[in-house]
C-alpha cells in the first residue's frame, strides 16, 4: 500500500435526526486522483465538505496524511478547495485574488510574486494578473480558482462540481487540463461530480454514493466491468445499463438459464456459480454496446427512437410488455425506427441482480 | 403603418403611465421650488408679492449671526450621528446576520419597529424618559454624572441627546441596508476565506467591509442628506434652545418664514441649505467613490 493521502473511518454526519452520511469507510492513496460519484442528494458534497472541514463530522475520523483532522480548523488541514461558483474575491485582482492566502500569512513579497507567476504560468493566466474576475470568461474563472488552490501548495486538492457552470465544448477541454494538472502536480486530488463521465475520465479511483453510503470503489473500468449492485451498473455507463425482468428457467453446466418476462420463447444463458432456484426471479442487466442484432431468435425491440452520434448511434426501443431497451450500432443511417429487431446480448455479458438490487455471481 | 401604430399606442401608454406623477410633480414640488427660488430676491412677506431686491437677502443673511450659529449645530449634529449611526447599524447587522429563521425575523422587526413611529411619539418618549423630576434615565444619567440633568434645557448636553433620540429612531432602516448588503455576499467567499486560512477578523476585513462598502458609501449619504435637514426633533424637544444651542438651519427658516412672516429672506435661507446639502453630498459620494476604488 502505497502512502495514505485521505482516509476516512466510520465517517457519519447527521442533521438533527437526518443521517446524511452514514458511516463511510474510504482510503485514498497519496497522489491518486479520487472521484465522489453519485446522484443530487447522495451526500458526496456534503462529504467533501467534511474533508475540508466546513462541516462538522458526527462521528468517525478523519486522516491526511499521518495527521488526524477530525477535528481540526479547515486552514489547518491543509487542503484546498475548489467551488462550484469559483468564490472569487470580486474586489481583488487575479494576482490578488491567487496571492489571498500568502498576504493572510504575511509572506514576504517576493515569495508572493514567484509563487503567483509560477501558478499563472502553469494555468496561462499570466496576461490576466491585473484583471478583475468580472472581467474574464468562465472558464478563466475557473483556472484562478485552481490558482489560488495551487499556490497553497496543499497537501490535498478538493473539487466540488467544479465544471458544471461551464458549457460543454469548456468542461471538456478543462477535464483535460485538470487531469495533465494531476498529472504535472502529482497531488492528492478528491473531485465531486454527478456526471459519470467525469468520473470516468478523471478518475485513479471511484466512490459511487448513494444516500451518504458508498456503494462501490474501485477503479472506473473495473466498476464497469464488475458492478456490485444494480445502482452502480446503471450509474456507471452512458447511457445507461438495461434492466429486463426475468425468471430462472433451468441450471445448466455453464450457470443458469434465464427468461426475460414476456419473452416465451427466448432462454439466456447467464454465467453465474450461485445459482438461484428454478422459477425465482431475477433481473437482468446488458449494457447498450453489449446487444447485439441477430437474425435468429432474441429479444424482440420495436425501435422508436435513434440517436444518431456519427460514428455510433443508439437505438432506442421497447419490449413487448413496454420494458425500455437501448443498443448500440456502430456506424450510421440504419434506418431501424419503426422495425421490430431481435437483439441478443454478447457471451458473458450479462449480469444478475437479485430482488433486492445486490449481485449475483 | 402598423410600426406607427405601435409606437404610438406604446406612447399613450407612456403619458398615461407617467402623467399622474408628473402633474403632482409640477404643482406641488416644481412650481413652489421655482416661487421659492424668484421669492428669495424679494422682500415678499409670506403671502402677496414683494419688490425685487437682487441679492440682498443673502447679503444679509451672510452677514446674519444666528445663520452661522444655526449651520454650525447642523454639522455639529451630522458629526454626531452621521458615522455613529452607521457604525451602529452595521454592528447590530453583523450580529443579527448570525441569526437564523424566525428568531432573526423577530429580532430585524424589534430594531426597525422606532422607524415606523411618528416623530411626535418619539420625541414624546424620548421626554418622558428624560424627564428631569420623572425620568426612568435621570438615576442614570445620576449615577454618571452625580446629579439629575434637564438634558433639553442644557447647553452641552441638548445636542448629543438630540442626537441619540434620532439614532434611535431611524438606525432600523439603516440596518435593514446593510443586512441587506451581507445578504448579498455569497457565503462560498467566507468558506474559500476559512480555507485560506483567515481570521474572524480578517474576514471581516477582507471580505465584509469591502463587498459591503458601496452600501456604507450608500448609508452614509442618505444619512447626511436626512440629518442636514434636521428640525422635527429639534422644533418637538428644544425649541432652539437654550442659548440658540440647538438651534438649526431649518428652525430658523421656519422662524423667519412662520413667525416673523419673512418670506423673501426665509426662501433665501432655504435656498442656501439646499446648495449646501448639494455640494457637500455630492463631495462625500464621490470621496466615498475614491475610497472605494483604492
Amino acid at each position: 500500500m502505497t502512502a495514505t493521502g485521505v482516509h476516512l473511518e466510520g465517517v457519519t454526519k447527521s442533521f438533527g435526526a437526518v443521517d446524511v452520511i452514514g458511516g463511510v469507510d474510504m482510503q485514498i492513496g497519496k497522489g491518486e486522483f479520487a472521484v465522489f460519484v453519485g446522484p443530487s442528494g447522495c451526500g458526496k458534497s456534503t462529504l467533501l465538505r467534511m474533508i475540508a472541514g466546513l462541516e462538522d463530522t458526527t462521528s468517525g475520523s478523519i486522516h491526511i496524511g499521518a495527521r488526524d483532522v477530525t477535528h481540526e480548523d479547515p486552514a489547518k488541514r491543509e487542503v484546498a478547495m475548489v467551488f462550484q461558483s469559483y468564490a472569487l474575491y470580486p474586489h481583488l485582482s487575479v494576482f490578488e485574488n491567487m496571492a489571498f492566502s500568502l498576504r493572510l500569512a504575511r509572506r514576504p513579497r517576493k515569495e508572493v510574486e514567484e509563487k503567483v507567476n509560477r501558478a499563472a504560468g502553469i494555468l496561462q493566466l499570466t496576461d490576466h494578473l491585473h484583471k478583475k474576475p468580472a472581467q474574464l470568461s468562465g472558464g478563466q474563472r475557473q483556472r484562478v480558482a485552481i490558482g489560488r488552490a495551487i499556490v497553497r501548495a496543499p497537501e490535498v486538492f478538493l473539487f466540488d462540481e467544479p465544471l458544471s457552470n461551464l458549457d460543454a465544448e469548456l468542461r471538456v477541454q478543462m477535464r483535460l487540463e485538470l487531469a495533465r494538472l494531476h498529472k504535472a502536480l502529482g497531488t492528492t486530488m478528491i473531485y465531486v461530480t454527478h456526471d459519470q463521465v467525469e468520473a470516468m475520465t478523471l478518475a485513479d479511483k471511484i466512490f459511487v454514493l448513494k444516500s451518504g453510503m458508498v456503494q462501490q470503489a474501485g477503479a472506473p473500468l473495473d466498476l464497469y466491468d464488475d458492478p456490485v449492485n444494480r445502482f452502480v451498473a446503471g450509474f456507471i455507463g452512458s447511457p445507461g445499463m438495461n434492466f429486463l425482468e426475468a425468471t430462472v428457467s433451468a441450471h445448466d453446466t455453464d450457470g443458469i438459464r434465464a427468461r426475460p418476462k414476456g419473452q416465451p420463447d427466448l432462454d439466456l444463458s447467464v454465467p453465474i456459480t450461485s445459482r438461484p432456484a428454478i422459477d425465482s426471479a431475477i433481473s437482468l442487466g446488458m449494457r447498450p454496446e453489449h446487444l447485439t442484432l441477430t437474425d435468429g431468435p432474441g429479444l424482440q425491440v420495436t425501435v422508436d427512437v435513434a440517436e444518431e452520434l456519427g460514428g455510433i448511434s443508439y437505438q432506442y426501443g421497447a419490449l413487448q410488455d413496454g420494458s425500455p431497451v437501448i443498443f448500440q450500432q456502430v456506424g450510421a443511417r440504419h434506418g431501424l425506427r419503426g422495425t421490430v429487431q431481435n437483439l441478443l446480448p454478447e457471451p458473458g455479458r450479462i449480469f444478475a441482480f437479485d430482488a433486492g438490487g445486490q449481485r449475483v455471481r | 403603418m402598423s410600426l406607427k401604430l405601435r409606437r404610438r399606442r406604446e406612447m399613450r401608454a407612456a403619458l398615461l403611465l407617467t402623467g399622474p406623477f408628473v402633474i403632482v410633480f409640477i404643482v406641488f414640488f416644481l412650481y413652489p421650488t421655482l416661487r421659492v427660488v424668484t421669492m428669495s430676491f424679494t422682500n415678499a412677506a409670506l403671502i402677496g408679492g414683494g419688490d425685487w431686491i437682487g441679492f440682498d437677502n443673502y447679503a444679509k443673511l451672510l452677514k446674519d449671526k444666528l445663520f452661522y450659529t444655526s449651520l454650525w449645530n447642523n454639522f455639529y449634529f451630522v458629526l454626531l450621528t452621521v458615522i455613529p449611526t452607521t457604525v451602529i447599524a452595521l454592528l447590530i447587522a453583523l450580529a443579527v446576520n448570525k441569526l437564523r429563521g424566525r428568531v432573526q425575523a423577530l429580532v430585524l422587526t424589534l430594531f426597525f419597529l422606532p422607524y415606523v413611529l411618528p416623530v411626535s411619539v418619539v420625541t414624546m418618549i424620548w421626554a418622558w424618559m428624560l424627564d428631569f423630576q420623572f425620568g426612568i434615565l435621570q438615576p442614570l444619567i445620576e449615577t454618571v454624572t452625580g446629579r439629575p440633568i434637564a438634558v433639553f434645557k442644557d447647553p452641552n448636553w441638548v445636542m448629543p441627546m438630540i442626537a441619540v433620540v434620532t439614532v434611535w429612531w431611524t438606525n432600523g432602516f439603516n440596518v435593514l441596508l446593510f443586512i441587506a448588503g451581507l445578504r448579498n455576499i455569497p457565503p462560498d467567499l467566507y468558506e474559500a476565506a476559512a480555507l485560506d486560512g483567515a481570521t474572524a477578523w480578517q474576514r471581516f476585513a477582507r471580505v465584509t467591509w469591502p463587498l459591503l462598502w458601496p452600501v456604507t458609501a450608500l448609508v452614509l449619504t442618505l444619512q447626511l442628506i436626512l440629518q442636514l435637514k434636521l428640525f422635527d426633533q429639534v422644533y418637538l424637544l428644544s425649541k432652539g434652545g437654550p442659548f440658540n444651542q440647538s438651534y438649526v438651519v431649518l428652525m430658523q427658516m421656519y422662524r423667519e418664514a412662520f413667525q416673523l412672516n419673512n418670506g423673501g429672506y426665509a426662501s433665501a435661507i432655504a435656498m442656501v441649505l439646499f446648495i449646501t446639502i448639494v455640494i457637500v453630498s455630492v463631495l462625500q459620494f464621490q470621496l466615498l467613490r475614491i475610497g472605494g476604488r483604492k
